[in-house]
């Protein structure tokens, strides 16, 4: 099959059985890969009522379509499970070269089944596969354990790891690779620790069978010449990500001091020109990419030895930086580093160390809870001592290793209402008191408030910032076409930044596998999945579906304090008419609950009985499905 | 006085670009921010996040010369 490694493998970690299956091309065309991939699968195969820590969940690992070939930073590869944060579909992805390397092995899905009985890593050598010891690896950082293998079994095997946090349970620890890259959100790190899984080394040799290489060739390089020379190159280039924390603050979405307010005073100090030029050491690249977004970094503090670290991109300083209060770019990298080499999320750890300030600064965690020590807003050394907490599951660590919404569910006391989560998974770095699209977009979100999964702020400037109306049509048109990406497994900023658009990734698509795809067919298979994880997650946690849909109350009933947004929030009332006007868009009913005629329209009419023996299938439309699903309300801007 | 404005990306449709696919020529007065500047071409400024001239990042208060090149850039998510 052009375009695939042309294998699917199934380790059974308790016996150590290994099984392999040619790939099924239909399969393949239906789900394209990675995130279609897990979720068809874990749909399929994980009980119900499966504990995400337990042997029934399994973990899987997957590149896509694009990986590993020329499409424009086709470099991504997809995890997933069950969450342990959520309770429901979990994927995540991350980019670096692991997901060429697996499809130059020849392997499309790598399903890991059951539990270990003692501490193992995955060892792939083309045609080897073999489970070997890692009790020598147990307890290592994830970056030094990256470094140590890569010692061990040389520079040409790409490596994933998970950190002392995932070993423990953790339930937003991540996967880490490429020395900075992370499978960072929905704690697919845990899962994988919670299978006795420390690692993973891949090294592939073969190459990928390619439909029309001549095309394929020519289109690349005509992209490559037109992008090498777009204006936003340079910028890209030079600051990545971080340049958009002065934006950010400037107009009232960035978090400061777990969300009390969001404009955050010493920005300055933590921004992307601080970045690069205090402590940025070079530039970074992905498998197969010429933007060289990431940033490599050093942070000196006094004190403390100096570490190396890729980051901090914008999420991290918005979650490690703005909402735990800080105000120092070294402070920031150096609390990156901790993260990645704990292997936590910097995004759910940041954000909830930020929760456990503000629960401190109220008084309701105080010093006997931190061992003697302090938890204050910017204090790199309190940040240092709880993060080991938490990787450790130490006194009030263990508490907060549930994330904000577990933590506030143990800890009681009002704090529920600053917990900045959905569905259990925490908010990305953006407040949404003066957007509500993007608040909509968090709690529709089928894996908890993650912002790749539809980021909407530039929609709610066009639309109209504070009214309700529109927003819904974006979000669902956004939660289509950005997890696409992660669906063919190539990073969004050459279609969202540099003008390549989707429908030449759907030509490359083309090219490589000789399918007869188009654009349409694309978004109705993300259209699809979308419906899928959301009835996975209905018939996991019950229904209705609204219930799940639920804001942090700060986000919809406090106002802004200070700053451009001073004044501004959801509220209720505009709340509720997004979430019934985003039913009414998706075609589910009222309660969120897909309903027949939209999985059957999908291909997916199994999903509607299963939900029918739930009790939980939407109740049909009395005129049939409304006309405007699956309309395409492309914004302006996205 | 004449300057360039750059974009693409969620810009490109917003700055309407006639010199080549990136960018417009924009005659101004000079003194005039660009501020004014994006005022005066209808690009709502809470769209750009910053500009970049000569290799450098310019806040929008930025008082261009001329013959600026000036790209700009919209806000975007993070990573």
């Amino acid at each position: 099959m052009n375009g695939f490694g042309g294998t699917i493998v199934r380790i059974n970690l308790e016996t150590g059985g290994i099984k392999r299956t040619p790939t099924p091309e239909k399969f393949a065309r239906e789900w394209m890969g990675a995130r279609g991939f897990v979720a068809k699968t874990i749909y399929d195969e994980v009980p119900r009522d499966a504990d995400p820590l337990g042997p029934e969940n399994i973990l899987i690992m997957a590149p896509g379509v694009l990986t590993g070939t020329f499409a424009p930073a086709g470099s991504k590869i997809g995890f997933g499970c069950i969450s342990p944060a959520t309770n429901g579909h979990a994927d995540s992805n991350m980019g670096g070269h692991l997901g060429a390397e697996m499809k130059y092995a020849g392997y499309d899905m790598v399903v890991f089944e059951r539990i270990s009985p003692e501490p193992v890593y995955l060892y792939i050598d083309d045609d080897t596969i073999e489970l070997r010891s890692a009790s020598d690896y147990w307890g290592m950082g994830s970056l030094d354990l990256e470094k140590r293998m890569k010692d061990d079994l040389g520079e040409d095997f790409q490596i994933a790891t998970i950190g002392p946090a995932g070993e423990n349970g953790v339930v937003f620890s991540c996967i880490t690779h490429d020395f900075g890259r992370q499978a960072g959100r929905c704690g697919v790190g845990a899962v994988m620790g919670s299978k006795k899984l420390k690692a993973i080394a891949i090294r592939g040799s073969k190459s990928l069978p390619v439909h029309d290489l001549p095309t394929l060739t020519k289109s690349t390089c005509d992209i490559i010449q037109r992008t090498k020379t777009h204006p936003l190159m340079e910028p890209w280039q030079k600051y990545g990500t971080a340049l958009f924390v002065g934006w950010s603050n400037d107009h009232g979405c960035f978090p400061s001091r777990n969300f009390q307010t969001t404009y955050h005073e010493g920005w300055e100090g933590i921004s992307g020109e601080k970045l690069a030029e205090e402590i940025l050491v070079t530039h970074k690249a992905c498998f197969g990419c010429w933007i060289n977004c990431g940033k490599y970094s050093r942070a000196h503090i006094p004190g403390k030895p100096d570490v190396y670290v890729e980051g901090p991109e914008y999420e991290t300083i918005a979650l490690c930086g703005g909402s735990c209060g800080m105000t120092n770019i070294h402070d920031v990298a150096y609390a990156n580093y901790l993260c990645d080499n704990l292997g936590l999320d910097t995004m759910s750890g940041g954000n909830t160390i930020g929760f456990a300030m503000e629960c401190y600064e109220k008084g309701i965690i105080t010093k006997d809870d931190l061992e003697g020590h302090e938890l204050r807003w910017g204090n790199i050394d309190d940040f240092e001592n709880i993060i080991r907490m938490i990787a450790d599951r130490r006194g009030i660590g263990e508490v907060l290793s549930y994330g904000t919404k577990g933590a506030a569910e143990r800890l009681g006391q009002g704090t529920l209402a600053f917990a900045h989560q959905a569905k259990g998974m925490e908010f990305s770095g953006y407040d949404t008191r003066w957007y509500s699209a993007q608040l909509l977009s968090y709690c529709t979100s089928d894996i908890g408030a993650h912002h790749n999964r539809s980021w909407a702020i530039t929609a709610d400037i066009q639309i109209g910032q504070d009214t309700p109306e529109g927003k819904a049509e974006v979000v669902i048109y956004l939660q289509h076409i950005r997890p696409l990406f992660d669906t063919w497994c190539c990073c969004r900023l050459f279609w969202g930044e540099v003008d390549v658009t989707a429908e030449e990734h759907v030509d490359t698509i083309r090219y490589i596998t000789g399918w007869d795809v188009t654009l349409e067919e694309c978004m109705k298979i993300s259209e699809k999945i979308w419906n899928l994880t959301r009835s996975h997650y209905l018939e996991r946690n019950g229904g209705p579906g609204r219930r799940f849909d639920v804001a942090p109350a700060r986000q919809l009933e406090e106002k802004v304090p200070s700053g451009p947004a001073e004044g501004h929030r959801v509220g209720i009332e505009n709340f509720e008419y997004m979430l019934d006007d985003y039913y009414y868009n998706r075609g589910w009913d009222k309660n969120g609950n897909p309903t027949r005629e939209v999985l059957e329209i999908l291909g997916i009419p199994y999903v509607a009985d299963n939900l029918e023996k739930a009790g939980l299938l939407g109740e049909p439309f009395e005129d049939g499905v409304p006309e405007v699903r699956g309309r395409r309300l492309k914004p302006k801007a996205m | 006085m004449i300057v360039y404005l750059r974009s693409g990306g969620k810009l490109h449709e917003l700055l309407k670009p006639d010199v080549d696919q990136y960018t417009r020529r924009v005659e101004t007065d000079e003194g005039a921010t660009l501020v004014e500047i994006l005022g005066e071409l209808g690009i709502p400024l809470a769209m750009v996040a910053f500009a970049f001239v000569a290799g450098k990042v310019q806040k929008l208060g930025y008082v261009p010369s001329e013959g600026d090149v000036i790209t700009i850039q919209s806000p975007v998510a993070g990573g």
